[in-house]
């Protein structure tokens, strides 16, 4: 029962992601009928799940919020700012619900309560709740192919209840298939007196279904209570006609004025209607066909677990594939060779396709961040509008999973501090509307995130003097304008004048920086006084296997991510010494880093060497090595807690014949080795 | 290794030149020769570098060298032992270079002194007790998790202080 729970959340809230998401567009498109679809649709199955699971608070909660968008379907209903503002809370609310799972405190259970007021009151004046529901009018709708519509008519036998059998459940399975009305037949039920039998079924239920499914498997959903009750089906008419209002009306017409339906009165009504109405509704459902083959896009959830296995597999076979390429050369057996360079082939394949696995593209971040720039900006008052770039861009799902506090972190600054109030901004001649831009791209083996605010910006001097007061430099410190805006990433430094309940409490920025850092990135900021704030975040592409270029320096082997490589020169020991750390090569000046040197090695006795040039920033930088071995399929491993210190390190990797080379992160290494 | 690790009270004893140290044997994995070291650049002298245990990386530590003794000479005795210490309530696998691997002494609670805190060339917090093993040889037992975990900020201090933060593993 515990998987299926976890099943129920796992789906729960992805559900609530899809309903946060259609929220948010509904804000820009309050008409979009196909989103204001979704809202319900997403709504009437987290109910239905949460009432199987035994949820009940869940299935009352949003039951009511359901009804809401009911009506909003109906076209009873506008899509107002204040509705969605509560729907919005009420989302919040079903997460802590779900959150809290089966322990559920008096607070929240209070929170819930208040929120369902305030959501009913939305429809007060549009109908009660209750009667609607009393009422049987039960809508459900369904994306179908071409459709037929049945009439069913459902009679269960009195004693249905004594074999077990929920009539309700046989109706909701049938209402499943399709787009369906519902009309409860009650005159049957007694009044409340002795003869009443509490365990005795009196209702009849009629049903009209446009479904794809073919007539058996109308049937096929009685199967069990075929001895327990009557059952009719009958085709009414090749097409879906629920979309038609006149035959809605009508069928409610009939059930208002005599409650049964008759099968062939139906059937010749339908006919009628059909011939008119038939070209019309198939161009409709063509138009829906196509929404729905979207909708099953065919993607399959797998756990976690099960990618970190995969990947850990394909990890060694990378390994051993090193192992057997290395044999092979070895050997003189030319059939062995073919096999091996086949097999480093498809390894090759394999590993890319299972990473491709494990991104994730930065669109599965969005919505929280689109949620806390409507939130806080309504809160403040701020009119801001939150433009996304290049979300399509993908990092492995564990960048990701850091990434979003961050990114929320500098968000709710920029919201906060950054941009002014629209009194303000209009003062300083800028448009009313602030802008926050989220830019995403590749740069090389980095993906660089980048969040453009056009607010206030920061003043270097308002900067420097909040250092000094809080005596994180000295008064005399000479700084440039870049050092002096790297000082916000101190610990214990806020520029915010007040602090607010969003941001200010002095645990800012460098959380931002020490968080990202975790995942191997950097933060950047930029600023122009009331230009805006520019902050970018460097995120390598770390993945557990690159692709790198083998080299050796003195005794020891490493790799160096081929991303990074640009071209590779040979040179004279001897010509490198002449200038001050800079080479000529094909024409170009070129600084360069003597790894030898940097890594307090021995002086190398051979007079030629290899320069490797990688992409520095924007610029080109040649790393001197003794000797470039080949292209090389590393498998980073950890160098573990003993060499933490030693960032330029980004990993080990296990050689074909056992040895470990060390792979390099060139950033670092070129950083560090120009710093001194 | 398994039902070794159940008794307490083995301890695998080695040498690291004359003197005769033990560490509980539910503490070590695995005793290793000396294999193929590859040195990690700029990291710590007693850092001898990393090895290739079955597809993992091991970190290995000159233990010669973090108890203030010359570097390693490389014999045929010379072996790697592999630990799992507890450092920061984490268990890590670690190898230290040893000058060569004794026996496994049974060494009944009784037997065990308590470590000298006067004279001793090693901190005594290294130390859990001290035990005879005959007339001219005591043996030091050593509490491995100590030795690699709590005063290794301070090693590291002393060798690399251009490395100054928590240098912990």
């Amino acid at each position: 029962m515990d998987q299926f729970k976890k099943k129920f959340f796992e789906e729960a809230f992805d559900l609530i992601q899809d309903l946060e998401d259609s929220l948010l567009i509904l804000e820009e498109d309050p008409d979009s009928s196909s989103h204001i679809e979704r809202v319900f649709r997403a709504m009437h199955t987290i109910k239905g799940n949460s009432a199987m699971f035994g949820f009940s608070h869940i299935d009352r909660f949003t039951h009511n919020l359901e009804t809401v968008y009911d009506f909003v379907r109906q076209g009873k209903l506008k899509i107002t700012s204040p509705l969605l503002t509560a729907t919005l809370s009420a989302v919040d609310q079903l997460k802590t619900l779900l959150n809290e799972g089966d322990t559920v405190s008096d607070e929240t259970m209070a929170e819930s309560l208040r929120i369902t007021e305030q959501v009913n009151s939305f429809i007060a004046g549009t109908a009660k709740v209750g009667e609607e529901e009393d009422r049987g009018l039960a809508l459900l709708a369904k994306d179908a192919d071409i459709a037929s519509t049945y009439f069913i008519s459902f009679k269960p036998h009195a004693d249905i209840f004594k074999t077990g059998t929920n009539p309700l459940y046989l109706v909701d399975e049938l209402c499943s298939l399709g787009r369906s009305i519902t009309y409860a037949h009650t005159e049957a039920i007694p009044e409340l007196s002795l003869e009443m039998e509490a365990d005795s079924c009196y209702t009849a239920w009629s049903i009209f279904l446009a479904t794809t499914e073919d007539v058996n498997a109308l049937y096929d959903v009685f199967i069990f209570v075929e001895g327990s009750c009557e059952v009719d089906i009958t085709l009414l008419a090749g097409i879906d006609l629920l979309g038609n209002t006149q035959f809605s009306d009508r069928i409610a017409e009939l059930y208002l004025a005599g409650g049964a339906f008759n099968a062939a009165e139906l059937k010749h009504y339908a006919e009628t209607l059909c011939t008119s109405e038939q070209a019309l509704e198939c161009a409709q459902t063509a138009r829906r066909t196509v929404t729905t083959k979207e909708n099953t896009i065919s993607s399959i959830r797998v756990s976690s677990d099960k990618v970190d296995g995969l990947m850990n597999l394909v990890s060694e076979l990378v390994t051993m594939q090193a192992q057997l390429s290395l044999f092979a050369e070895k050997s003189l057996l030319p059939e062995l060779s073919a096999i091996s360079e086949n097999m480093d082939k498809i390894t090759r394949r394999l590993r890319d396709t299972a990473f491709g696995i494990c991104l994730i593209p930065l669109d599965s971040m969005l919505t929280r961040f689109h949620r806390l720039v409507r939130d806080v900006s309504k809160e403040l008052g701020k009119d801001v509008a939150f433009i996304t770039e290049g979300t399509d861009t993908e990092l492995d799902k564990t960048v990701i999973e850091n990434l979003a506090d961050p990114i929320m972190h500098i968000l709710r600054n920029s919201l906060d501090h950054g941009i002014e109030s629209a009194q303000e901004r209009a003062a300083k001649g800028k448009p009313a509307q602030g802008t926050i831009r989220l830019r995403a791209f590749y740069s090389g083996t980095n993906v660089h995130i980048q969040i453009f605010e056009d607010g206030r910006g920061i003043n270097p001097e308002t900067i420097r003097a909040k250092a000094i007061e809080s005596g994180i430099i000295g008064a005399d410190a000479v700084l440039s304008k870049q050092e002096t805006l790297d000082l916000i990433f101190r610990s214990g430094f806020s520029t915010a004048a007040r602090v607010t309940e969003l941001s200010g409490r002095g645990v800012g920025m460098d959380v931002v920086k020490r968080k990202i850092s975790e995942i191997r990135g950097e933060v950047e900021i930029d600023s122009e006084v009331d230009k805006g704030i520019s902050i970018t975040i460097k995120l390598p592409l770390t993945l557990s296997i690159i692709d790198g270029l083998l080299v050796k320096i003195s005794e020891t082997y490493f790799v160096i991510p081929l991303s990074a490589v640009d071209t590779i020169y040979a040179a004279k020991h001897t010509d490198l010494k002449k200038y001050n750390n800079m080479v000529v090569l094909a024409g170009r000046q070129m600084p360069y880093v003597y790894l030898r040197t940097y890594f307090d090695y021995p002086a190398n006795d051979e007079d030629q060497e290899q320069i490797v040039v990688v992409s520095y920033s924007d610029i080109s930088v040649g790393l001197v090595v003794d000797r470039v071995v080949g292209e090389y399929q590393a498998v980073l491993k950890p160098l573990g807690k003993a060499f933490k210190s030693l960032d330029f390190v980004s990993g080990a990797a296990i050689l074909g014949d056992g040895t470990i080379a060390l792979v390099l992160d060139t950033t670092r290494v070129i950083r560090q080795a120009t710093a001194r | 290794m398994a039902e070794e690790k159940l008794v307490l009270n083995s301890y695998l004893s080695f040498k690291l030149g004359e003197e005769i140290f033990a560490a509980n044997v539910s503490k070590v994995l695995n005793i290793l020769e000396m294999t193929k070291i590859t040195q990690v650049p700029k990291s710590p002298p007693y850092m001898k570098g990393v090895i290739n245990l079955r597809g993992t990386v091991l970190p290995v530590v000159d233990t010669r060298l973090k108890f203030g003794m010359s570097a390693t000479e490389f014999t045929p005795n010379t072996c790697i032992l592999v630990m799992e210490v507890e450092v920061d309530g984490e268990a890590l696998q670690v190898g230290g270079l040893v000058d060569s691997v004794q026996e496994v002494l049974e060494i009944d609670l009784k037997e065990i002194l308590p470590p000298p805190n006067i004279g001793s060339r090693y901190r005594s917090e290294f130390i859990n007790g001290m035990y005879k093993l005959n007339d001219d040889h005591f043996i030091m037992l050593l509490d491995m998790d100590k030795v690699f975990s709590s005063d290794e900020a301070l090693f590291l201090r002393e060798s690399t202080p251009d490395a100054g933060n928590d240098n912990q593993f």
